[in-house]
C-alpha cells in the first residue's frame, strides 16, 4: 500500500489552513486602507455594515475556494516518481523522480498541532543535466501515519531500491522494503538546552532591537524627567548610576530573550539515524522534523562562538549539497557539544567526518600580513577622523580612532592565531576565526575544486592562498600558507587516479 | 609548481576584453564627470582637485582597455587533463584552479553579443559549488572543449 498508485487527497484540515491563509492575506492587504479611511472620515454605522458584508463575502468565497483547491489537489507515487497535481482553474502537475528528492521534512505548526496533522515538505534538487532546481512541494495537511509512510517511501535513496510487484501464490503482493528502525544518536538535555541559549550569541541580534525600542521610551522618559523623579525619591544619586542600571537591565532583557529564542528553536532536539539518513526533531511550539541523507552532507563545521569558547563548547553544523542554481543548505546537526565529544558524536552520526588531526599553524611571517590587513581599514578611517578632530580643535579625542587601529591589529593577531589546517589522504580540515572560531571538515571526494592563488606581495615572501570549494557559498580558504604547503595541498587533494607528474 | 596548463585562449580574446573594457569605461564616465562637475560648480574646489575624478577615470580606462587585456590573455591557460580541468588566470593575483571532472554536473557553451560578433564562445561547466568558465575560445574550439569535458564527465570515478 505504500507505493500508492491511487492519487491521494490531503487531510481535510488543508481546507481550513487554506482558508486561514486567505483571510490573513486579505487582512494584511485591506486593513491599512480601512484604518486610513476610518481615521480620516470617522466610523459610522453604514461603513461598518459594508465592512461586515465584505468580510462575510470574502470568508465564504475563500472557504469555497479552499474546498475546491482541496478537491483539486492530488498526490501519488507512481513507479519511480512522485506526482503532485493541483490548481482549480488551471491544472498544475509536477512529477519528481524519487532520485531527485533531497529531503522529506515534517513540520507541525500550531493549527496543525490542534488537529494532529503535519505538513510534509519535499525538497528536491535538479540533478543530472538539467541544472535548474525543481521547486519544492508542500503538502500542508497530512495525518501522522500517512506522513510517516510518505517519508519512508520517499526517503532519498542511493541505489533506488524500488518496491517490486511479484505474483506470489496467485496473489499480487508488493514487497515493501522494511523501514529501518531509527537509532537514537543523541538528545539535547535540559541543562544543555539552557546553556545553549545562554551562550548562543543571539544577544548581539536582540540588543539592537531592544535599543530601537528604547528609543521610543526615550521620548516619554526623558533623562531630565527620570533624574528629577529619581532625586525626588531620594534614590539613585547620580546619572551614572541610572545609565549603568539601565544598560544592565537592557543587557539582561536581551539575554533572556536570546535564551527563550534558543529554547523555542532547540527544545527536545533529537538526532537519530535511520538507515542512510539522519533525522532531526526539534522545536517547542512548532515541531520540526528533517530527514537528510548522509551522502548529501558535503562538510561538517564545528563553531565555537566567543561565549562558548571558555566552556569548551561547540555547535555542530552540516552543509549539504546544492545542485545547479540551487544553493546548498546549512543545518544545525547538534546545538551544543563539548569539544571532546565531537569526534565520537560524528563517528555515530556521519563517520566520514569523524577525524581530528593535529592542525598546522601558519608561518610566523604571515602574522605581519594578518595584522596589517585587519588594521588597514581602521587606519584609513582613523587618519580621516584624526584630521577632522584636529581641524575642529578636539585633538585630545584623537585617542579614540587611534585605539580603534590597535583593536584592528589585535583582531588580525587573533585571526592569525585562529588559523589551522590539515591535509591528509582523505580529508581537508580548515580552522578559521571571524569572531567565532570555526573548524570545517571536508572529505576529499566532496571538494568541488581547489585553487592556489598568489598576489605579487605573497609571491615575494613565498606565501600563497589555498582554497577549496565545498559547496555553493562554502569556500574553505587558508590565506598566507607556506607556498610549498599550498601547492602540496592543491595536488594531494585531487582524484587519486590523477597522473602524479604532468 | 607544475608547469602551466598547455592551452591558451583565442588571440581575439584581447580585442574582446578591450571592447568590454571600453564599454565599462563608458559607463564609469558618467559618475566621474558628475563628480568633477560637482566639485567645480557646487563646491567650487580648485581646478586640480576638480580634475581628480576625471584623471582617475582616465587611469582606469587606460588600465581596462590597454593594459589588462594583454596581461590577462598571456596569463590565461587551460588544459583538460584525464581526471581534472586545469585553469590558470589572473592579472595581479594569479590563480591556479583544478576541477575534478567527476564533480562536473553539466557543461554549456555560451555566447554574449560581442563574442558572437567575433566568432568566439565561452565554455561553462558547473559543479555543485557553481560555474567555472573558460572564456573567449573560437566557436569550433569551444564546441570541442565542451564535448571533451562532457565525454570525460560521463566516465565518473567516485574516488
Amino acid at each position: 500500500m505504500s507505493s500508492s498508485a491511487e492519487p491521494q487527497r490531503l487531510h481535510p484540515v488543508a481546507m481550513l489552513l487554506d482558508l486561514l491563509r486567505s483571510i490573513r492575506g486579505w487582512f494584511s492587504v485591506t486593513s491599512l486602507p480601512w484604518l486610513f479611511v476610518a481615521f480620516r472620515d470617522g466610523i459610522d454605522l453604514s461603513s461598518i455594515g459594508f465592512l461586515l458584508v465584505l468580510i462575510v463575502v470574502s470568508v465564504v468565497a475563500s472557504a469555497v475556494w479552499g474546498m475546491l483547491s482541496w478537491r483539486a489537489t492530488l498526490y501519488s507515487i507512481e513507479g519511480n516518481s512522485f506526482r503532485f497535481r493541483r490548481g482549480v482553474l488551471g491544472r498544475n502537475e509536477r512529477t519528481i523522480p524519487l532520485d531527485h528528492i533531497q529531503s522529506v521534512d515534517i513540520v507541525q505548526g500550531v493549527i496543525q498541532r490542534i488537529f494532529n496533522v503535519v505538513e510534509v515538505r519535499i525538497e528536491t534538487a535538479g540533478g543530472g543535466g538539467s541544472g535548474r532546481g525543481e521547486a519544492d512541494v508542500s503538502l500542508p495537511a497530512v495525518s501522522r501515519p500517512v506522513a510517516a509512510e510518505l517519508q519512508r517511501s520517499l526517503a532519498p535513496r542511493r541505489g533506488g531500491t524500488v518496491a517490486v510487484a511479484q505474483p506470489d501464490a496467485g496473489v499480487l503482493t508488493v514487497e515493501v522494503p522494511e523501514a529501518p528502525q531509527p537509532v537514537l544518536i543523541r538528545r539535547l538535555s535540559m541543562g544543555r538546552l539552557l546553556l545553549a541559549g545562554a551562550t548562543s550569541g543571539q544577544i548581539g541580534i536582540v540588543l539592537p532591537l531592544i535599543a530601537t525600542f528604547s528609543q521610543l521610551f526615550d521620548d516619554v522618559l526623558t533623562p531630565e524627567f527620570v533624574m528629577r523623579f529619581a532625586q525626588e525619591q531620594g534614590w539613585l544619586p547620580n546619572s551614572v548610576a541610572v545609565a549603568v542600571l539601565l544598560a544592565f537591565g537592557v543587557l539582561l532583557l536581551a539575554w533572556l530573550i536570546a535564551i527563550a529564542g534558543a529554547v523555542l528553536a532547540f527544545a527536545g532536539f533529537t538526532l537519530s539515524r535511520e538507515g542512510d539518513s539522519l533525522r532531526i526533531q526539534r522545536g517547542l511550539i512548532e515541531r520540526r522534523e528533517v530527514t537528510i541523507p548522509i551522502n548529501r552532507i558535503q562538510a561538517v563545521q564545528t563553531v565555537e562562538n566567543i561565549f562558548r569558547q571558555p566552556f569548551g563548547m561547540v555547535l555542530v553544523r552540516m552543509e549539504s549539497a546544492g545542485y545547479g542554481a540551487n544553493a546548498g543548505v546549512s543545518t544545525t546537526l547538534f546545538p551544543l557539544l563539548a569539544r571532546a565529544e565531537v569526534e565520537s558524536f560524528l563517528k555515530a552520526a556521519a563517520p566520514e567526518f569523524a577525524v581530528s588531526p593535529p592542525l598546522q599553524s601558519l608561518p610566523r611571517r604571515a602574522l605581519r600580513r594578518y595584522v596589517i590587513r585587519s588594521a588597514l581599514p581602521a587606519l584609513l578611517l582613523a587618519a580621516l577622523a584624526v584630521s577632522l578632530l584636529v581641524w575642529r580643535g578636539l585633538s585630545e579625542l584623537a585617542i579614540v580612532p587611534l585605539s580603534l587601529v590597535l583593536l584592528g591589529g589585535a583582531y588580525g593577531w587573533l585571526r592569525f592565531k585562529g588559523v589551522g589546517w590539515s591535509v591528509d589522504r582523505d580529508h581537508l580540515v580548515v580552522r578559521y576565526r571571524t569572531l567565532a572560531r570555526t573548524m570545517a571538515i571536508a572529505p576529499r571526494r566532496r571538494l568541488q575544486s581547489r585553487s592556489f592563488a598568489q598576489s605579487p606581495f605573497q609571491r615575494r615572501v613565498g606565501l600563497a592562498t589555498f582554497s577549496a570549494q565545498v559547496g555553493r557559498g562554502l569556500n574553505l580558504e587558508v590565506v598566507d600558507m607556506e607556498a610549498t604547503d599550498a601547492e602540496d595541498a592543491l595536488y594531494r587533494l585531487g582524484p587519486t587516479s590523477a597522473p602524479s607528474q604532468h | 609548481m607544475r608547469t602551466a596548463p598547455r592551452e591558451r585562449l583565442d588571440p581575439r580574446a584581447k580585442q574582446l576584453w578591450r571592447v568590454e573594457g571600453a564599454i565599462t569605461s563608458a559607463f564609469l564616465l558618467l559618475p566621474a564627470a558628475g563628480a568633477t562637475l560637482f566639485l567645480s560648480r557646487v563646491v567650487e574646489a580648485p581646478t586640480y582637485l576638480a580634475a581628480l575624478p576625471g584623471l582617475l577615470w582616465l587611469l582606469v580606462a587606460v588600465l581596462l582597455v590597454l593594459v589588462a587585456p594583454g596581461v590577462r590573455w598571456s596569463r590565461w591557460r587551460y588544459e583538460i587533463l584525464e581526471t581534472e580541468v586545469d585553469l590558470q588566470r589572473g592579472v595581479l593575483f594569479i590563480t591556479r584552479t583544478l576541477v575534478p571532472l567527476a564533480r562536473v554536473q553539466h557543461v554549456d557553451t555560451q555566447q554574449g553579443p560581442i563574442e558572437r560578433g567575433m566568432g568566439l564562445a565561452s565554455v561553462v561547466f558547473y559543479t555543485a559549488a557553481g560555474p567555472n568558465r573558460i572564456p573567449a575560445l573560437a566557436v569550433q574550439r569551444a564546441d570541442e572543449v565542451r564535448d571533451r569535458i562532457a565525454e570525460l564527465t560521463r566516465v565518473r570515478d567516485e574516488l
